[in-house]
């Protein structure tokens, strides 16, 4: 791990520590008390947006773990969080496990279907295995709309959402709820990240970056490829399939329209601003990509609540201006969005969390950087 | 170049403060548009519709001498973003709700449910019509899918038996948005068609698709020699099949006919000549078809620089649908109870007989057991590039045969 000069370990165990320094210990519990406390004093909606983030960040942890450690290309996010989704709410409604239960076999089976869809990387690399995860992605939205698992018939299904019954929380409706259920996703976050962030001190961990860096290199070394590469998928998926049950298990209602190709985009988006083959780059980019369209219309707002205030002073370009600007501002909304991806990327094309090291560098040398 | 970094993360954090000025004397209703996704062709001109209802409401005096305030967003037809807009408004203490979509309009209706937030929305999925168990506080305003579907069903029926043809021989595929709103109202119309002896065939229109040609071939072949089309799907992929099954010298000896989101003037216009003769199931009437319930709309369009004729006949169709919502809305503030969104859907469920001055082919009646709001429909086909009626009122109400579809 690379350190800044002047820490010095004595001994195996503290140079094994994820966090060696008092300053780094410091931090994380600030990052804790900051987690634990948000429920005091954040509204219903910051808390649903916290669990969207919570939610987007095991996704895409799982998705970093191929795609930036492995260096397997996956357009089939979507489809993999919709085999989650799908598992745990059917296993809710029909077999009447529970809902804890649910999320974890949800992730087992998704990563069942992913490692049977990681097949095809053996032989196919870049944009050739993009392309056959693509398949992933179509066949499963078919099945999903297509089939009724229940009775098994193609072709029939009217209502088209599935519905989740209430899970109970410690007495308390978990669904539905945002302060009872961010406790849930905040305990499978925190899992995902120490135990992703753990992955990449073992063999196996090290086995994917081989792989990434240089695959035939990797092979003459003795990393078993196909080996290694279905057990990449697997363990994305896991981590995805948690993230698509969790989902189910906070939207109480799923259609497979949630899980489109734009899904799998989106995520893609979120770890290459984030910062590819880094657990800290999928955080910082599920928060990015979660927070952006809000911040964008909280500005646009602002701006509109600014020109009305304008307006009423008795301004008539101003009240022109205020009307059209209200028509334009979801048009405007979605243009942004993509501006704001585009810029960030010129700005530090290695991702959010280089910046973020970029910013901890410039405190940490100022005043006499070079 | 740090400094300008660290200006942007100063902003991202003030941000969430700036809110709506809202006081206690005002009615708070909120509502989701598409104006920019799938379905932003049909969505600009019902949001519009919509907004200007209750610009026209506040500027006769409010409710009760009570402000209207909309809380509004475009969701782009995005199904998350829905439930993050709800979640918003809801949070901001609206009491009734405009919606828009089927997928969202389904996601969310448990969570309506237990928020207590009488739900209106655009989508006419007779799946959201369960007031006695999924779906106690969804209203639906419009015909439901599956009544249109019926009706255009029993409508193409009639004609094709008046023609002397035997309906063994009738052919019928259904073109569908490719989308919960697309599948909702096909297995109630196949089950007509199956007690007629009529045979259908199922096709899913591509999202962006730009040719669909082969779509129609193939739906031809299957049936073996298609006799009738019936569209599920908004405005422009429909005139685009409507384009293709004129080029390719379909819609000779096949009658097209489309549900309500693609029965409109934006229609008529992308496919120009290939639409006439098109049916089209018309819950909202045309402004070709001039009825009393046109007057305020089209002098708020007046007073506004527009006209009727300028925008489509979705602009009329949000108008009387925030006319439903508020008038439960009013209901309440005049009785002096308590502005809840219980109330509001016990005042909606009170509702009989709403005129909405003949735009709509019945007037609105609501009850505990029934939130279909209209079950009839007036067939309406483009002549000389303007909808016009071709059918008396057909109420599926008056008839037995579909008591339960």
């Amino acid at each position: 791990m690379a350190q800044q000069s002047g820490i010095f370990h004595e001994d195996y165990r503290s140079d094994l520590q994820l966090r060696p320094t008092t300053m780094q210990r410091l931090r994380l519990v600030l990052l804790f008390v900051f987690l634990f406390g948000m429920p005091v004093f954040a509204g219903s909606l910051e808390m649903r947006y916290a669990n969207n983030i919570l939610i987007a960040l095991i996704g895409s942890i799982g998705l970093n773990i191929l795609v930036g450690f492995t260096g397997q290309i996956s357009l089939g996010q979507g489809a993999f969080l919709a085999v989650g989704a799908y598992s745990s709410g059917l296993l809710v409604v029909y077999l009447n496990v529970p809902w804890y239960l649910s999320i974890l076999l949800a992730g087992a089976i998704t990563a069942l279907i992913g490692g049977f869809f990681g097949l095809p990387s053996l032989r196919l690399k870049g944009l050739y295995l993009a392309v056959a995860t693509l398949a992933a992605q179509q066949i499963v939205q078919w099945v999903l709309r297509n089939w009724d698992p229940i009775d098994g018939d193609i072709n029939q299904r009217v209502g088209e959402a599935l519905n989740i019954p209430a899970a109970n929380f410690f007495g308390h409706r978990l669904n539905d709820n945002e302060y009872a259920f961010y406790f849930v996703v905040l305990f499978f976050a925190v899992l995902a990240v120490l135990a992703a962030t753990n992955l990449f001190r073992t063999h196996i961990g090290r086995a994917f970056i081989a792989i990434r860096d240089q695959d035939i290199a990797a092979e003459v070394m003795g990393v078993h490829l196909f080996r290694y590469k279905l057990l990449a998928f697997a363990t994305s998926s896991f981590f995805v399939g948690v993230a698509g049950a969790l989902l189910a298990q906070h939207s109480t209602s799923i259609s497979w329209e949630s899980f489109t190709i734009n899904v799998s985009i989106q995520y893609l988006a979120m770890i290459i601003i984030g910062g590819l083959g880094s657990v800290s780059g999928s955080i910082y980019g599920a928060i990015f990509i979660t927070l952006l369209p809000q911040i964008i219309r909280g500005l646009g707002n602002g701006i509109e609540d600014a020109l009305q205030l304008v307006a009423s002073a008795e301004s008539q370009l101003a009240a022109h201006f205020a009307e059209r600007f209200q028509d334009l501002l979801p048009r405007i909304e979605q243009g942004a969005f993509g501006l704001a991806i585009i810029l960030t990327l010129i700005l530090e094309p290695e991702g959010l969390r280089k910046l973020w090291q970029n910013i901890k560098d410039y405190f940490r040398l100022w005043p006499f950087s070079y | 170049m740090y400094r300008k970094l660290l200006f942007l993360i100063l902003i991202t954090a003030i941000v969430p403060v700036s809110g709506a000025l809202a006081d206690g004397h005002s009615i708070k209703i909120g509502a989701i548009f598409d104006l920019t996704g799938p379905t932003s062709d049909v969505g600009t001109s019902y949001a519009e519709g919509v907004r200007a209802y209750v610009d026209w409401v506040n500027g006769n005096g409010g409710i009760g001498g009570m402000e209207v305030e909309l809380f509004w967003e475009d969701y782009a037809y995005s199904v998350p973003n829905a439930e993050d807009l709800y979640t918003q408004f809801v949070e901001q203490g609206v009491v009734a709700f405009s919606g828009w979509g089927t997928g969202d309009s389904e996601a969310l209706r448990g969570r309506i449910a237990e928020d207590q937030v009488p739900f209106v929305s655009a989508s006419y999925s007779a799946a959201l019509n369960d007031p006695n168990d999924s779906a106690p506080y969804n209203f639906l305003v419009g015909t439901t899918y599956s009544d249109q579907l019926v009706i255009m069903l029993q409508y193409m029926m009639d004609q094709w038996s008046a023609d002397g043809n035997d309906l063994a021989e009738m052919r019928v595929a259904f073109f569908h948005h490719d989308s919960p709103f697309g599948t909702s109202p096909l297995a109630d119309g196949e089950a007509v068609a199956e007690m007629n002896g009529v045979a259908t065939v199922r096709v899913a229109m591509p999202r962006g698709a730009t040719d669909l040609s082969a779509e129609l071939e193939n739906a031809d072949n299957q049936l073996g020699g298609m006799t009738h089309i019936i569209i599920q799907n908004v405005s422009s992929p429909a005139a685009l099949l409507i384009r293709n099954a004129t080029e390719i010298g379909m819609s000779e000896f096949v009658q097209i006919g489309c549900l309500n989101w693609c029965s409109d003037e934006i229609l008529v216009e992308l496919a120009g000549d290939a639409a006439e003769g098109v049916l089209g199931a018309l819950p909202f009437g045309p402004h070709t078809v001039p009825v009393e319930g046109q007057t305020d709309p089209a002098a708020w369009l007046e007073a506004n620089g527009s006209s009727l004729a300028e925008t489509s006949l979705h602009f009329t169709q949000g108008w009387w649908t925030m006319a439903v919502i508020l008038e439960g809305v009013r209901l309440v503030v005049e009785s002096g109870d308590e502005l809840t969104g219980a109330n509001v859907k016990a005042a909606l469920e009170s509702l009989d007989g709403f005129s909405t001055g003949g735009v709509t082919s019945d007037t609105i009646t609501f009850t505990p057991e029934d939130h279909r709001g209209n079950r009839s429909l007036i067939i309406f086909a483009v002549d000389m590039g303007e909808w016009q009626a071709v059918s008396d009122v057909i109420n599926l109400r008056e008839m037995p045969m579909s008591d339960e579809s």
